[in-house]
């Protein structure tokens, strides 16, 4: 299990790679989202939310009415923000599951690879 | 607080879910594209007079036993990739992919035919010569691959609007040219009348294809207000589907000559029929109407389906590619590109009966492959929880699979009542390509991207 700490470390990391890289500022133009992640072993609440083509801090608790709803192990949450897990695998094996648009949905996706895309 | 309340209450509070209503028109949206009207004047000439309706109400039945099947498996696993996930734990992975890509044909087919269809209703609504039709056919294409590449969907609103239209106007051009027909109907009870038992199967297996597609759907379990709401919207469309086509089929054959039946626009004729010069255009443009639901559907469903499978792995790296607007912009040109060349092959050849067979024998092949894999789940899966519990499935598995399987054969092997085994052969070829892709090109792409991780370092400290 990850604690809430290395969860807040791992996303700083995602979040810096997200807002330096052009394509995917681009990416989210006008996709200003609410994103809830759910850890299913911790059982806690975090929200992510995406304005003005950046992304924000990562809260601790769930805040807001979420167009997305992410729910996962905090282990998978953790190694998906370091970029050392496709989260498409672990969805298409049923391991994190979500709720929402597709779009949407997608634009997370596109978020985690896009990301860690150059390196 | 258990998992399921937790998927409730998040539910509950997402800022877009879609209702019941917008369900039930996507279910029935997908189902009603622009080839039903051909596969219903198809079927026509498989029974007696007018009594098409009765292979289509036997249909609705047999698409009430898919709808169990759909029903339990989405129930288990309520998500987009729910086919990938049910099909590789009842069976093994290669075998499952094999049927998932060689069943991506249909969606091809459904979008191929009806970019042909409405290609030529518009040209001869036109008063324009046939092979303008091409054009029509590469323009409707583009335009809907230019859509969805920067990244344009249509609104569950718009949805509901242009699926409630197309049902109604379909619906209220039935009754009419029955109405003004002024004649009784003919052998309204009698489908065998001059028939061979074997024909009325065949229209069964045409009639199940009318309600093809209404199971996708499911792949919007991720974004409804109550999960049951799949399963009501899936009824309800079923319901509306066998009203809307026994009406339609009824009202084609009772005013259609021979001629019109096998046109590539029998819908044209039958909005003639009901309000003469008027009723052409009313149909042109329901026709129309169909292609919004089945191109944003399609298109969607097909490429970020294809997308999911090249980000798991199981199809190559380039297919996961996006543009600037987050679209798989690789499935979605290879799509449009394969629509088109398909939609031309069947407007030089008129070949659009040979789509429906393929069509309703893929349907028949994944509606039974369904009930194969609720029964399987049962035994491999038993506490994984099932919301949706199908009772009796213990009888109703085995006799879909085998009631699926017969019809997906007797369609696979028949073109307008006579024997033909194109669509067989078609079905086999894409089944092969799958399979030859799956068993031989795939391990390699495994073992590239297994290397490529291997040696990456993991980025997370102390790992």
């Amino acid at each position: 299990m990850a604690s809430t700490e290395e969860l807040l470390e791992a996303y700083a990391e995602w979040r810096g790679r997200s807002n330096g890289n052009p394509r995917l500022t681009s990416m989210v133009r006008g996709w200003d989202r609410v994103i809830h992640f759910t850890t299913v072993d911790t059982e806690q609440g975090f929200t992510m939310r995406v304005a003005g083509q950046q992304l924000s801090e990562l809260t601790v608790g769930h805040e807001g009415q979420p167009d997305v709803v992410v729910s996962g192990s905090s282990e998978d949450f953790c190694d998906m923000f370091w970029g050392d897990l496709n989260p498409s695998e672990k969805y298409m094996s049923g391991e994190i599951t979500l709720l929402g648009s597709q779009q949407d949905v997608m634009r997370i996706d596109a978020i985690s690879m896009v990301a860690f895309l150059d390196s | 607080m258990t998992d399921s309340t937790t998927a409730l209450s998040s539910r509950a509070t997402l800022r877009r879910a879609l209702g019941l209503r917008t369900v039930v028109t996507t279910s029935t949206g997908l189902a009603f594209a622009a080839l039903e009207y051909l596969a219903a004047a198809g079927l026509v000439v498989y029974v007696a007079g007018d009594s098409a309706w009765i292979p289509i109400v036997v249909a609705g039945a047999l698409a009430l036993l898919a709808y169990a099947f759909f029903g339990e498996l989405n129930g288990m696993f309520p998500t987009a990739a729910a086919i990938r996930l049910y099909m590789k734990r009842a069976m093994d992975d290669r075998v499952a992919l094999t049927i998932t890509l060689t069943y991506l044909t249909t969606i091809v087919l459904v979008i191929a035919s009806d970019a042909f269809i409405v290609g030529s209703a518009l040209a001869h609504a036109f008063g324009e010569p046939a092979w303008v039709a091409s054009i029509w056919i590469v323009g409707l294409l583009t335009i809907a691959v230019v859509t969805n590449l920067r990244g344009i969907t249509v609104a569950g609103l718009l949805q509901d609007v242009a699926t409630t239209v197309v049902i109604a106007a379909t619906l209220a051009i039935g009754v009419l040219a029955l109405v003004r027909s002024g004649h009784g109907l003919h052998t309204p009870l009698q489908p065998l009348r001059g028939h061979h038992p074997g024909d009325f199967l065949e229209a069964v297996a045409l009639g199940v294809f009318l309600y093809s597609a209404f199971e996708w759907v499911t792949t919007s379990a991720e974004e409804v207000r109550k999960p049951a709401s799949i399963q009501r919207g899936m009824l309800i469309a079923i319901g509306i589907l066998c009203v809307v086509c026994a009406v339609a089929t009824v009202a084609m054959s009772h005013t259609l000559s021979h001629h019109e039946l096998t046109s590539a626009y029998p819908q044209l004729y039958l909005g003639i029929a009901a309000l003469g010069h008027s009723g052409l255009w009313v149909m042109a443009a329901v026709t129309a109407v169909t292609a919004l639901n089945t191109f944003n559907g399609g298109f969607i469903t097909a490429s970020r389906f294809i997308y999911g499978t090249a980000r798991e792995g199981s199809l190559p790296r380039q297919l996961a590619q996006l543009n600037s607007r987050a679209v798989p912009w690789v499935p979605v040109v290879a799509l449009g590109v394969l629509s088109a060349a398909v939609a031309l092959v069947v407007a030089l050849t008129h070949g659009w009966q040979v789509v429906v067979a393929v069509g309703a024998a893929l349907e028949g092949m994944i509606y039974g492959v369904a009930g194969f894999c609720a029964v399987r789940l049962r035994a491999r899966a038993p506490d994984v929880p099932r919301p949706f519990r199908v009772r009796g499935l213990r009888v109703l598995g085995p006799l879909g699979m085998v009631l699926f399987g017969a019809l997906a054969v007797l369609a696979s092997v028949s073109v307008q009542d006579k024997f033909d085994p194109a669509p067989l052969v078609i079905i086999l070829v894409a089944g092969a390509l799958s399979a030859f892709y799956v068993l031989r090109v795939l391990p390699g792409i495994k073992e590239r991207e297994a290397a490529r991780r291997a040696a990456r370092p993991r980025r997370r400290p102390g790992r």
